[in-house]
């Protein structure tokens, strides 16, 4: 086990430091500067450069690279050029919108997925079965930005029994900021369950037809006591793999979903940052994500070594 | 399909009811109807929406109308404010004296304190006027082109000396340029600037809101809305939803590319539409000077402006015109035979490409991607370009390569482009060729109109000027007016009070009141 676990911190490391590369040239690779953005296009290149200047823009990649790597080994993940602001302040900001609109997304999406994925594997081959993978194909082919839009429009213009977007503050008042979460969090939460459906019945479906699950059967449970007893802790494996891969995709999901809505997310901001080429504030932000998508994997990892005695005896 | 057919059915008619009614629920207009009624209303508070995230409120530094809407004339205020109808009356400054040859301006300073309590000082006066001298905006700086001297000559006194005339000194002082802030705050200016203003920037979250407070050290009377939240929301469906919902009270700037959608929702008879020049916008063709004068001319003659207005759907957000202003500009002509040297003539077009071979030649056209109000006018413009026999090569990017290669393009890195921005002429003087960037039109013809404009003691003569300086550009084809784009505010039928900006563009708060 330990070796195991030891091999999987290599790997965590190796792609972060790979991750951090990645990030800094690319955000430099887009072109423009946040200099540029700020003074508008009237300025001149003199004026330009001189702001760029001022930001340490012009020293040479390597610099740049290493005195940022350096500052977030030791936990100053930066500053806003333009306002001086902290990183680690914009960014606490925001994990009170970010981390409750993605993890109530996500139990939303597992909360339908679980159940559903469940039912359209007892009845595959059926009326009620055909139905959930209907239902599934239609929430895979929805995009998000659709989706938000549409529960904006009828549960907000039409109906006017939710915000149609913005945010207050847990503070200043919780139940408008929770009301204020509805949507976003339906709108991914849709979304993202409507594709666990499918992984979910495919899991399940593998497993029905194993012996366990047969002897289980035999031994007097009911099919759904033999399913959900015996049969999800053994589908669970690919499920929480999936899910563990699925974090990245609902960062990416609530970039838009903060967008339609308004909402002071993590997301939002570092969409933002990058159109204004902030890329203290883009680096930092995305390694922080990127830190915390590959922790959740490795935590996935090591569950399936609690979960799967063979996974961490294995040479 | 045979199952579906044997479902009960009970449920087969709650599935297609409940089919029926989002259908219904999407489907169904509002009739119309007035926006709900305001719960801010009876807190004399207000939301607006905000479609830009300024990223820093230093109006020294910053250039983004995201800046330029909410800042000044609410927080920050400039010396004197110039009427629509040309008259100017107090700012910062009780009074001033103006020289009989145009070249000293003495403003005599109020008795008044910034938001922070500190008191309003000539010194603050020539320190804020120093630092819009000083900065790498080039509009803010422009109006300093003639200013030898700025002197606090006792403390409540301040004394500009000019080397010439200059209309623009004059009128910046009641714009961006003329903003006074207080030298000690000068420091927070990106997250917190400070002035003698009405409001007082109360917070600022990026990509959230910015929250204003009446200042209580203002020397004149206190708003009647008090609490002004300006939200920012950046997607333009998104904030036309919050407007039809009532959770927000104005949209005061909607872009072009929302014009067909507030048609279409009625959002224009559900709201008070307000359209104004001040904030408008000519949206107009650049062509590489370099070009061939003649080829200029052909590409200018496949322009049909009313295609460019039929696309974006609303009669009341832009006028056709072949001038470069606004229709609240004394230079301006809507499109006309006078007006328009190059009419669209896509018959002559054609001839002239033929004739001359310019379809031998690849044009090179920078369009902007990410913004709809000119990638939406590329879509028009091409094609048309193409079928009078051009070729034209589409280099589609963001707005930050296309600032790097076009805005900031030395010589101009691009033979084609459009753009919307300010109506300012000023920028297209040019009298260094060498130095000839995107937005300057390298005329002698031009930058002695200009000049001629700048130094007029009158208005007639500063009309006169203005005038053959629009001519001048107007018979050369390297600006190409196309639009003048009104600038288009929605607003709760009961909030009262709109205006037209005075300083710049910005939306004055103070003149709001809930009826």
């Amino acid at each position: 086990m330990t070796s195991y676990i030891l091999r999987r911190i290599f790997f965590l490391l190796l792609a972060v430091f790979v991750a951090s590369v990645a990030i800094f040239l690319m955000i430099r690779g887009a072109g423009g500067n946040v200099a540029a953005v700020v003074l508008g296009k009237d300025a001149t290149p003199e004026a330009i450069n001189a702001l760029a200047s001022e930001y340490g823009l012009d020293r040479p990649y390597v610099v740049q690279y290493l005195d940022w790597i350096g500052q977030m080994l030791q936990g100053d993940l930066g500053r806003s050029f333009r306002t001086r602001e902290s990183v680690a302040s914009l960014v606490l900001v925001r994990l009170p919108v970010s981390i409750p609109l993605a993890l109530s997304g996500l139990l939303l999406g597992i909360l339908i997925a679980v159940p559903l994925g469940t039912y359209a594997a007892r009845n595959a081959g059926r009326t009620p079965g055909m139905l959930v993978g209907l239902f599934s194909q239609i929430g895979i082919a929805v995009p998000v930005f659709w989706a938000g839009i549409l529960l904006s429009l009828v549960f907000g213009v039409r109906l006017g029994w939710l915000p149609t977007g913005g945010w207050t503050g847990w503070s200043e008042n919780w139940v408008q900021s929770l009301r204020s979460l509805v949507l976003p969090v339906l709108a991914l939460g849709l979304i993202l369950g409507a594709v666990l459906i499918r992984y979910v019945r495919s899991a399940l479906l593998d497993v029905m037809n194993q012996d366990f699950v047969r002897t289980a059967r035999a031994s007097g449970m009911t099919e759904g006591e033999a399913l959900l007893g015996v049969g999800l802790r053994n589908a669970a494996l690919p499920i929480i793999t999936v899910i563990g891969l699925q974090m990245a995709e609902l960062v990416g999901g609530t970039v838009i979903v903060e967008t339609v809505f308004s909402l002071p997310g993590l997301a939002r901001m570092i969409l933002a940052n990058v159109a204004a080429r902030e890329v203290i504030v883009v680096q930092s932000t995305v390694m922080l994500i990127i830190v915390f998508v590959v922790g959740v994997n490795f935590i996935v990892d090591m569950l399936y070594g609690v979960l799967d005695p063979r996974v961490r005896t294995r040479r | 399909m045979t199952a579906m057919l044997t479902m009960p059915r009970a449920r087969l008619r709650g599935a297609v009811a409940a089919g029926a009614m989002c259908l219904a629920l999407l489907g169904a207009p509002a009739a119309f109807a007035d926006i709900p009624a305001s719960p801010r209303a009876d807190q004399n508070a207000m939301i607006l929406a905000a479609r830009q995230d300024p990223g820093t409120l230093d109006y020294v530094i910053s250039n983004l109308t995201a800046v330029r809407l909410w800042i000044p004339a609410n927080v920050v205020e400039p010396l004197v404010v110039f009427n629509e109808d040309g008259s100017v009356e107090p700012g910062v400054a009780e009074s001033w004296e103006i020289g009989d040859d145009g070249l000293t301006y003495t403003f005599h300073i109020r008795e008044a304190r910034f938001s922070n309590g500190d008191p309003v000082t000539a010194g603050d006066v020539v320190f804020s006027l120093n630092e819009m001298k000083n900065s790498p905006v080039v509009d803010n700086a422009a109006a300093f082109t003639a200013v030898e001297s700025i002197e606090a000559t006792d403390e409540r006194t301040v004394t500009v000396t000019l080397s010439r005339p200059s209309q623009a000194f004059w009128h910046g002082m009641g714009g961006m340029s003329g903003l006074v802030q207080p030298e000690s705050a000068a420091g927070d200016r990106a997250l917190n600037p400070i002035g003698s203003g009405p409001y007082r920037l109360v917070e600022y979250v990026s990509n959230s809101h910015m929250r204003f407070g009446p200042n209580p050290e203002y020397w004149g009377d206190a708003p009647a809305v008090g609490d002004v939240t300006v939200r920012i929301i950046t997607d333009g469906t998104a904030g036309l939803n919050a407007m039809e919902a009532g959770d927000i009270d104005a949209s005061p700037i909607n872009t072009i590319d929302l014009w067909e959608q507030i048609v279409d929702r009625g959002l224009d008879a559900m709201a008070t539409l307000e359209t104004f020049p001040q904030a408008g916008e000519p949206t107009y063709a650049i062509l590489n000077q370099k070009l061939d004068p003649g080829l200029r001319q052909a590409i200018a003659m496949t322009l049909d402006r009313q295609s460019f207005n039929d696309a974006f759907g609303a009669a009341w957000g832009a006028e056709n015109t072949c001038t470069f202003a606004l229709p609240h500009q004394s230079w301006y002509a809507p499109e006309s035979p006078e007006t328009c040297p190059w009419p669209f003539d896509f018959d002559e077009a054609m001839r002239l490409v033929q004739e001359n071979g310019y379809g031998d030649i690849d044009l090179e056209y920078a369009s902007l991607s990410d913004v709809p109000d000119l990638s939406l006018p590329a879509d028009i413009m091409i094609p048309m370009m193409e079928a009078a026999g051009f070729t034209v090569t589409r280099n589609a990017m963001d707005l930050a390569r296309y600032s790097q290669l076009v805005f900031q393009g030395r010589p101009p890195q691009f033979d084609v482009t459009i753009m919307a921005g300010d109506a300012n002429p000023n920028q297209w003087v040019c009298t260094d060729e060498s130095m000839a960037g995107w937005s300057t039109y390298c005329s002698p013809a031009y930058a002695e109109a200009m000049a001629r404009a700048d130094q007029a003691t009158t208005t007639e003569d500063y009309d006169a000027a203005m005038l053959d300086a629009a001519a001048v550009l107007r018979e050369d084809a390297v600006i190409v007016p196309l639009l003048a784009k009104l600038a288009v505010g929605l607003y709760h039928h009961d909030l009262q009070g709109f205006a037209h900006p005075r300083v710049g563009v910005a939306i004055e708060f103070a003149n709001f009141h809930w009826q």
